[in-house]
């Protein structure tokens, strides 16, 4: 178990580096071809889409990591009985919050159906948008693989502060 | 009434450690259906995906792994050696060195965090050899990083530009002249305190060591040459600096200084991918409050409360400065910047101020929030390296946060001193 987690950890960072470099490719392409005369005209397009992908997927490499900026100072000086409790009902309110997401992200598919990007009409927006349902639902996996290291750290009151991500995953 | 009720809904989520980004995602979603009814969930997707869209936000994985690829290619071991031979042979020349090195890095990379990795784990162990107190070592190298988002190109500037609507390059020569001031000023507080204590020079002036580890960081001192050139002199974007600024770092440490560690660079690309998803995903959340506020035209009727109390420009800035120092204490700057920019813009306009004047007030709150306990980033990665307790550092590192406050009194008071450059080249 703790093996495919860890493969799971390894997948989204390999998704995060692929993002990362191609985002990288794409900006300086499209620099040389403003210079070279010949402006790509899908390059605001794409980049922006490569920007929201990478945050997708990167929040949920963020969530397996417990990476994203929190608050645990007051939960780590609470009573252990209130800090479990309260420990909770947080996890739960982002599962629902990503549960509707990835819910709504799928609706909003279905309406876009036929749709096609501007500068890329062989593109399906569809495809691009498919973000918002896969991105919620990673997120889910990466928060539900970390949860009994987490739930370690609030018993044990010594929560990960800004700058500190469990490096390994859990 | 709702609005009251997000905000308490907001506050108490942070506390109790939901990410920031999701608790404002979560309060946003319950005012939207308590208003306008579960038909207006689909938005929800859309909302959340343009707003991750933001086309000048793309600066920012640029910037960061800039700064990670710098690491990674013995770019900051040659800038050390050639501000060792610069500076160091004044009386506390490590502290010397490591300031000198933080504002050269801090014209290629816009992270403090990425700074403070940076030198400080290079810079803390050999002030802890020669004597300098852990405490100490950690406070210098903690604040000095700071002068990263001060000076260009600044992470906290690129948000503050596309939360404000103003110019990212505007934003970015404005915090030239405030970058270097607090430099300096931390080189007398070092020095001062070196004179005091005793602590070593460390090497004797020599010219020919100076050139040597000067043709050495030759190439890393073009970096911001090439990045800051280009996009000051009109000839790039922010955005394609930072892209240019990827490949010149990947070209000097590949194939220049052959110095390209692999395994690092890997861990480094995460690294930057998760800190831009992590900012990124606030900036998508604070799309959908932003949806909210806005139709409840809350920045201008906030603006029209304050006004009715006081018009004087000074006094409203006094009254943000206060803001934004407590809020440092408590938030990571990325958050405070998306969460009060977009509220505060219209009083700003309303009283006179210039958004680029604020926009440098702002950063450097921040940048002195970096370093206020409990929540400061910069200073916490440095006291993990140092191994140092927090709040020994933070007794030393008094003395550099009012330089910084200094800086930030100066920069709200005197607007000469961070505006001079932007009129004297764009205006």
């Amino acid at each position: 178990m703790a093996g495919l987690g860890r493969a799971y950890g390894r997948m989204l960072e390999a998704v995060v580096i692929f993002l990362m470099v191609a985002l990288t490719a794409v900006v300086v392409f499209a620099v040389i071809s403003r210079k070279a005369g010949a402006s790509l005209s899908w390059y605001d397009e794409v980049a922006s889409i490569q920007l929201a992908w990478l945050t997708y997927y990167g929040a949920a490499l963020a969530a397996y990591k417990r990476a994203h900026i929190g608050f645990p100072g007051l939960l780590e000086a609470l009573p252990p009985g209130l800090r479990l409790a309260l420990f909770w009902f947080g996890e739960l309110a982002v599962a629902a919050f990503f549960i509707l997401l990835a819910w709504v992200g799928m609706t909003v598919l279905d309406v876009l159906e036929g749709d096609t990007l501007v500068s890329l009409p062989w593109v399906p927006v569809q495809v691009t948008q498919s973000v918002i349902p896969i991105g919620a639902l990673l997120f889910l996996l990466g928060q539900a693989i970390s949860l009994p290291e987490q739930l370690r750290r609030v018993r044990e009151g010594r929560l990960l502060h800004e700058g500190e991500t469990a490096e390994e995953g859990p | 009434m709702i609005l009251l009720l997000m905000l308490l809904a907001l506050m108490a989520l942070i506390l109790i450690n939901v990410p920031i980004a999701v608790a404002l995602a979560i309060v946003a979603v319950g005012a939207m259906i308590a208003t306008q009814g579960l038909d207006i969930l689909p938005n929800v997707a859309l909302v959340m995906y343009d707003g991750a869209t933001k086309f000048p936000l793309l600066a920012i994985p640029m910037f960061v792994l800039a700064g990670a690829i710098m690491n990674a290619s013995g770019i900051s071991q040659r800038l050390i050696a050639f501000a060792s031979a610069l500076v160091g042979f004044v009386r506390g020349g490590l502290a010397m060195v490591n300031i000198a090195v933080s504002m050269f890095f801090a014209e290629i990379s816009g992270s403090a965090v990425a700074d403070v990795a940076a030198t400080g784990s290079v810079l803390i162990p050999a002030m802890k050899r020669r004597g300098y107190p852990r405490a100490f070592a950690a406070a210098v190298t903690s604040s000095s990083a700071t002068l990263a988002v001060i000076i260009p190109p600044s992470i906290p500037m690129i948000l503050y530009g596309v939360m404000s609507d103003s110019s990212i390059v505007q934003l970015f020569v404005a915090g030239i002249v405030p970058g270097v001031l607090g430099g300096l000023g931390m080189m007398t507080v070092s020095y001062l305190m070196a004179r005091r204590l005793g602590w070593p020079v460390e090497e004797v002036f020599q010219v020919a060591r100076l050139w040597l580890t000067f043709k050495e960081a030759a190439w890393a001192l073009l970096l911001p040459v090439i990045i800051l050139g280009g996009i000051f002199g009109g000839v790039v974007t922010a955005t394609e600096g930072g892209g240019i600024a990827v490949v010149a770092a990947l070209f000097i440490g590949a194939v220049i200084y052959r110095d390209l560690d692999w395994p690092f660079l890997r861990s480094a690309i995460i690294d930057g991918g998760l800190q831009t998803a992590v900012v990124m995903l606030l900036v998508a959340a604070s799309a959908l409050v932003g949806v909210y506020l806005t139709e409840l035209q809350m920045p201008q009727k906030l603006a029209a409360a304050i006004l009715e109390l006081t018009d004087n420009r000074y006094v409203v800035l006094a009254l943000l400065n206060v803001f934004f120092l407590v809020i440092g204490l408590f938030l990571h700057s990325a958050a405070a910047i998306i969460l009060v920019v977009p509220v505060v813009i219209p009083l700003i306009t309303a009283v006179g101020i210039d958004p680029i004047h604020f926009g440098l007030i702002v950063t450097l709150n921040l940048g002195i929030g970096q370093q206020t306990p409990p929540v400061a980033s910069v200073l916490i990665t440095a006291c993990s390296i140092a191994k140092a307790d927090v709040w020994e550092v933070s007794k030393v590192n008094i003395q550099f946060i009012a330089v910084l406050f200094l800086v930030l009194m100066i920069v709200t008071y005197v607007p000469v001193v961070p505006m001079s450059l932007v009129e004297y080249f764009y205006r």
